[in-house]
């Protein structure tokens, strides 16, 4: 059936929130579930009971800091994306596991695509093909990760680290009835009727620059900007001191520009005479300082740039960032952020970091299909 | 020897950017990604071994076989 469903619920029991989606989303004979749970429901147990839900589809998802579905920005759900084999004409899956002081497991990942889809990673035609990255958003290999997945293919992966309800303790990725941890799902769809990525931050430049000429890439720790303490520089090119820096940092990240395209690393803390941030930053590397923007707006502004560029859209996967999630909530914009999705089938989660080329901040990456 | 970081990279952008605009850009923004910016680089750029050694396992990260 060439359809897309989604479906809710805030059921807290592992099978019977799996039953309801099923029975919501049976309209359906998918090719693929996606779903993204509050981490408030048993991993294990879910991921369980979702695999045998929907049996025989392929199902993958992952915990989350908050979810969205078509018209809401919600929190302790799980949501879920039913893809019949209309829009996905072909899936597969594979789940890479020892992220954090494992072997690379991108080329083994990569050899175990091409023998199922029958063409190498690096030959597939990614006009046609896409692939979506659900990584442990407490790995910190999230880099390393899109670094080796941008190497081997021109296929294009979106996607986002998974959260936990800001509890910062653990989070999971989903596939195979397995709920797991230090592991990514990575996923490539054959998608025929089109697709595109938007890729939106809502961010100004401001002109001024700094080049990181000392940095722990590692621990993702700046510790000079121009050589100078890093956030003594920081804060100087801000006008202020180095102690209000981090009331700054939310309206005030860092942009590694690609044309006029920023790839945003959002600072997380001082440490020390350091600045910590969420992505890492490669030692010199020239950045620019950004000043937010509205985000519902600039938001708004890109979906209708797709909307006009695919000519209509039948589904979005958005992979939203937390920190753009929290600032809605204090601006009291969640709503309005909810009502931009709410004519276009939509599911989502508020993310600890989004996927798309590398490893990004206080962005938002969706997957747009026509 | 001057350009050689230059010319390196531009055979990657058109080895994986099938002459495509999009895959020509997005292979632009991996490289900046990795550290290594092309618009930073031009034929005049003198050579320094250290990026011309990077620039030479980025290729090869992609595939890509340089002279």
């Amino acid at each position: 059936m060439n359809s897309i469903q989604i479906a809710q619920t805030k059921d807290p029991v592992a099978v019977a929130a799996a039953a309801e989606l099923a029975k919501r989303l049976a309209p359906v004979s998918p090719r693929l579930v996606l779903y993204f749970a509050t981490a408030a429901q048993d991993p294990a147990g879910l991921a369980a009971a979702m695999e045998k839900a929907f049996a025989p589809a392929t199902v993958m998802g992952c915990t989350s800091a908050g979810e969205i579905v078509s018209g809401s920005m919600l929190q302790g759900a799980v949501v879920a994306m039913a893809l019949g084999p209309g829009v996905v004409r072909e899936v597969a899956v594979e789940v890479l596991t020892g992220l954090r002081d494992g072997p690379n497991p991108v080329p083994a990942a990569f050899e175990r695509f091409g023998a199922r889809l029958g063409v190498p990673m690096r030959k597939l035609d990614a006009t046609k093909h896409v692939g979506l990255v659900l990584v442990d958003g407490l790995s910190g290999a999230e880099e390393r990760l899109m670094d080796s997945i941008g190497s081997g293919t021109d296929v294009l992966f979106v996607g986002g680290a998974a959260g936990d309800d800001l509890a910062f303790q653990k989070t999971h990725v989903f596939a195979g009835g397995r709920a797991l941890t230090d592991a990514a799902v990575l996923a490539v769809l054959r998608v025929d009727q089109g697709f595109s990525i938007l890729k939106t931050q809502s961010f100004a430049t401001t002109g001024k620059r700094l080049v990181a000429t000392r940095v722990d890439e590692g621990q993702r720790l700046v510790l000079e900007f121009d050589g100078q303490p890093a956030a003594k520089a920081y804060a100087a090119s801000l006008g202020v001191p180095p102690e209000a820096l981090p009331a700054l940092f939310a309206a005030h990240p860092l942009g590694l520009m690609a044309g006029d395209e920023p790839f945003v690393r959002s600072p997380q803390q001082l440490l020390g005479q350091g600045v910590k941030f969420y992505c890492a930053i490669a030692e010199g590397a020239e950045l620019e300082i950004l000043r937010s923007t509205d985000i519902v707006e600039e938001t708004r502004l890109a979906l209708e740039r797709k909307r006009r560029m695919l000519g209509s859209i039948s589904g979005i996967i958005n992979f939203n960032c937390i920190l753009r999630t929290l600032e809605l909530r204090k601006n009291g914009q969640e709503k309005a952020y909810g009502k931009l999705f709410a004519d276009v089938p939509t599911v989502g989660f508020s993310t600890y970091g989004e996927e798309y080329l590398g490893h990004i901040n206080q962005t938002a990456t969706m997957l747009v299909l026509r | 020897m001057a350009g050689t970081v230059k010319r390196v990279l531009e055979a990657v952008i058109a080895a994986r950017g099938h002459n495509n605009p999009t895959f020509m850009e997005t292979t632009r923004a991996k490289l900046i990604l990795k550290g290594l910016n092309p618009a930073k680089f031009t034929e005049s750029t003198p050579d320094d071994p250290a990026q011309v050694a990077k620039a030479r396992q980025v290729a090869a990260e992609f595939g890509v076989d340089v002279p």
